[in-house]
């Protein structure tokens, strides 16, 4: 019955199990990678092995159609690749890699890929001599993931919309090279940032519980007496 | 955009077109694994910026292809002209239409040489479309030609409903096929 048809569906699967299997198989072997489940990322994990098999099948299917048929679009089953590789795949490989890079560009080895901008404030963060604040929250887990991000972000949508807007002009920057060093905060540091996880903690009550209506209005900035314990005021280039 | 030019729009240019937007999905879909595999502030910010923009160029060509195509495929009767030189069609491309031609006079070339010339009354292209095959000739103008071009769809269902220039067509496609086989 296949073979009927002037291009069987045979003559189409088998190159493409060729192209295919081979191409899956690094996938596969980075699935090996032995990680703790409590450290794993579900989104990311599984995301991006879903989001990696889509887009190699979407090579095979470019790559065939490209041998196969060099542009004649001749009948529907060619048509039908050119849809699903050209329109389909691409555009769906976009869209679940948009999720993709909202949820990795939020790890501190994101940060740390601006190595020229970055590299020192992140070596301080995992320094075990540093007593910045950076330091202080990360080796001792306040904030379990994503610690950069969980600091220099603010509440709710509109904070995580600015840092990635943010983020993207200092990625701009970064790669045309039109950065200052040493790098320095658009604005002062707001107290909400600090609040959000510190407010009306007994600890932070008994120590601040003084000036508590002055750092919540935010006439009293978190940052005027720990500045000092902040790698910007540290670190030298 | 008049007839004319809409069928002087080349096959062999859509072609080009499609290959076009393959090579830009592959890039599109090469800059997710680049940032699947390294994931830095530059794979994420080329695969976020550019993959959409280039999915989205590939996605119009495919498109304005199809649609170019189909209206071809479904031309009843367009007029065209082609200057004394221009390709017609080329051996080796996909037979969209058959050409009546009403004035003028064209050459037919097989493997670069002449085999026949038609003129005015006589059509070409209509080989490819019964044998659902690439154009087995190129067809060039010799001088200033017009033709009327009729769509593959348009082209089967007069032979299905006309006998008469059915039978007319296909005893010229036999010999034709039998002087090609002759040579």
């Amino acid at each position: 019955m296949f073979d009927k048809h002037p291009i069987g569906i045979r003559r189409v699967f088998r190159p493409l199990a060729f192209l295919g299997i081979p191409a899956l198989l690094p996938v596969f072997l980075r699935a090996q990678e032995k990680t703790p489940a409590f450290q794993v990322d579900p989104v990311d994990y599984y995301g991006s092995r879903f989001l990696a098999t889509v887009i190699i099948i979407g090579i095979a299917l470019v790559l065939y159609s490209l041998i196969r048929y060099r542009g004649r679009a001749s009948g529907p089953l060619a048509w039908g690749l050119l849809i699903v590789g050209v329109g389909l795949v691409p555009a769906a490989s976009s869209a679940l890699g948009t999720v993709l890079v909202l949820e990795r560009s939020e790890k501190v080895q994101f940060c740390e890929s601006c190595h020229l901008t970055m590299q020192r404030y992140v070596d301080d963060l995992r320094d075990s001599k540093s007593h910045s604040l950076a330091a202080v929250h990360y080796q001792n887990r306040y904030i379990p993931d994503d610690q950069c991000y969980a600091c220099h972000t603010s509440y709710g949508l509109f904070g995580t919309v600015e840092a990635k807007k943010e983020g993207m002009i200092d990625v701009y920057k970064y790669y045309t090279r039109t950065f200052k060093i040493p790098v320095k905060l658009r604005h002062q540091y707001p107290n909400n940032d600090c609040l959000k996880c510190h407010a009306e903690a007994a600890k932070w009550l008994t120590q601040h519980g003084d000036f508590k209506a002055q750092i919540f209005s935010g006439e009293l900035p978190c940052m005027a007496c720990h500045a000092d314990k902040n790698p910007p005021h540290t670190l030298k280039y | 955009m008049n007839a004319s030019k809409r069928i002087d729009f080349d096959s062999r240019l859509s072609r080009r077109l499609l290959i076009v937007a393959q090579l830009l999905a592959l890039l599109a879909l090469g800059l997710g694994l680049q940032f699947l595999w390294n994931t830095t502030g530059g794979t994420v910010f080329a695969f976020s910026t550019f993959a959409p923009v280039l999915t989205g160029i590939a996605t119009l060509i495919l498109i304005g292809t199809l649609i170019y195509r189909f209206r071809k495929r479904h031309s009843l009767f367009d007029k065209a002209t082609y200057e004394p030189g221009q390709e017609i069609f080329r051996q080796g491309d996909e037979g969209e239409c058959a050409y009546f031609i009403r004035s003028g006079e064209v050459e037919v070339l097989q493997d670069d040489k002449s085999v026949a010339r038609l003129s005015s009354g006589q059509y070409f292209g209509e080989m490819a479309l019964i044998r659902d095959a690439p154009r087995n000739a190129t067809v060039k103008a010799v001088s200033r030609t017009e033709v009327a071009v009729l769509g593959k769809g348009n082209f089967l269902t007069m032979l299905n409903l006309m006998p008469a220039t059915q039978e007319d067509i296909m005893k010229t496609v036999k010999e034709r096929a039998l002087s090609q086989t002759a040579r």
